[in-house]
């Protein structure tokens, strides 16, 4: 792979899994409260505008990536990210990694890397 | 639990495909493809793109919304049923191809999700209310 391309790969792991953790960080937060304060209190956390910039950033990234590896290869990238996002929850929220749950995350990120190859 | 993921990730779904499917016709619409105003302005003058920007916003306040009590890990590799409903609907709305490998994927993909709605069913049974 190019060096370019591995750098856009590696780019677009961290910025989609920081994304989500963020998204998590603040769709979790307890003082939050419900409805629409709860909406009112999460936008006005700094880090949320961090997840979102996050989010941008991965789609300019994405597009970059496609524009050097064939589509197929780039969707290996949406399977790799199941699994780094399923890891850091792990370390982070301390999230329970059940057999079951590791059984279904897997075949999702298979399932994503076998619909690419197929395209 | 159960009622609230259900509801959670069906809309979820539905929000996600009302946004391809709208992205898919602005993107037709607005042809041919260029890197220019004039282009720009095509997309613009069309209402699929604002479906697609409501279809945005609408799958990001649910997306919050699930994250209140659902995993990250599980819940990300859950909300990729998308993969699926954009190719059946590629196929069925837009007649493009679609491959005997692309529909094993998307098999093993549903039974992903099967695995993570029974691990979510046992979570509860098991008492905890929050899971993660």
């Amino acid at each position: 792979m190019h060096g370019l391309a591995l750098a856009l790969l590696i780019a677009y792991v961290v910025l989609d899994t920081a994304g989500q953790l963020v998204f998590k960080a603040v769709a979790s937060d307890g003082r939050a409260g419900d409805g629409l304060a709860r909406w009112r209190y999460m936008l006005a956390r700094p880090w949320i505008w961090v997840g979102i910039g996050c989010y941008v950033a991965v789609f300019l990234v994405w597009i970059a990536f496609l524009s050097l590896v064939p589509l197929s290869e780039g969707v290996l990238l949406g399977a790799l990210n199941i699994v780094a996002i399923m890891v850091a929850g792990r370390i982070l929220f301390h999230e329970r990694l059940t057999p079951l749950r590791v059984t279904g995350i897997l075949l999702v990120a298979a399932g994503v890397a076998i619909v690419g190859a197929g395209s | 639990m159960k009622r609230f993921y259900l509801i959670g990730f069906t809309l979820l779904l539905a929000f996600d495909t009302v946004n391809l499917l709208c992205f898919k016709a602005a993107g037709m619409h607005a042809l041919p493809l260029e890197m220019s105003m004039a282009w720009l302005l095509r997309v613009f003058s069309h209402p699929w793109v604002y479906g697609a920007i409501a279809g945005y916003i609408g799958a990001f306040v649910t997306w919050m919304s699930l994250l209140k009590h659902a995993p990250i890990g599980p819940a990300f590799a859950a909300s990729h049923l998308e993969v699926v409903t954009a190719m059946a609907l590629s196929w069925w709305v837009f007649a493009e191809p679609v491959s005997i490998t692309q529909i094993v994927g998307a098999g093993v993909i549903v039974a992903g999700i099967i695995c993570l709605a029974f691990a979510e069913g046992s979570e509860d049974t098991a008492g905890r209310i929050v899971p993660g």
